[in-house]
């Protein structure tokens, strides 16, 4: 169920970008980013699942839309929205902490 | 019988996960109570569980859930089970957990 992976990969991204930005609040930026990337990671594989989808609908094949998709888009575009961010965080602590 | 709760960000993928989880406990023969909630009802919820699963969604919760819950089994979910819908991996990982 495309659904499914799309919320578990982007939902863990989410997790990781706020992880990010607790320990960038710690002070520890080299962790920080580490798991900016373990976020990352995990979004490519959600985003690259939902790129098939929108390939499929260029080429004319509708795409399952329910509930449990809308729900999944949602997640996305939040852990998008998460991942930059977080990076701006990690960015205003370093000033911070300088 | 044992009580297995788990939290997503409003209960409802998890819930899907949660049927799974009740057909391979039922395969199993291990009696359970099987349930997902929203984390914001963690207080109302988790005093009851014996174990406490958190969804891909609110794994950065994992320490202050912990934290609230410091006598409970406080575990995340694994991102491909959950995304793969494997109820019968989860669960088979819960009997084991539960089992120590």
């Amino acid at each position: 169920m495309v659904a499914f992976q799309i919320i578990a990969a982007v939902g863990t991204a989410r997790s990781k970008y706020i992880e990010a930005i607790d320990l960038a609040g710690e002070g520890k930026f080299e962790e920080a980013r580490g798991m900016i990337n373990e976020g990352v990671e995990a979004f490519n594989g959600g985003h690259a699942a939902h790129g098939e989808l929108l390939t499929k609908f260029a080429n004319g094949e509708l795409p399952p839309m329910d509930i449990l998709m809308t729900h999944a888009e949602d997640q996305l575009m939040s852990a998008e929205a998460f991942g930059i961010l977080a990076e701006k965080f990690i960015t205003l602590y370093e000033k911070i902490y300088k | 019988m044992k009580n297995i709760v788990l939290f997503c960000a409003a209960g409802m993928s998890t819930s899907l996960l949660v049927s799974k989880m009740r057909a391979a406990a039922q395969a199993k023969g291990f009696e359970c109570e099987i349930n997902a909630h929203g984390l914001s009802e963690a207080r109302q919820y988790g005093p009851d569980a014996d174990i406490i699963l958190l969804g891909p969604q609110v794994s950065y919760k994992l320490k202050e859930t912990q934290a609230l819950f410091p006598d409970k089994i406080v575990e995340t979910i694994d991102m491909m089970d959950y995304g793969m819908m494997n109820g019968e991996k989860v669960m088979t990982h819960v009997i084991e957990v539960l089992g120590k």
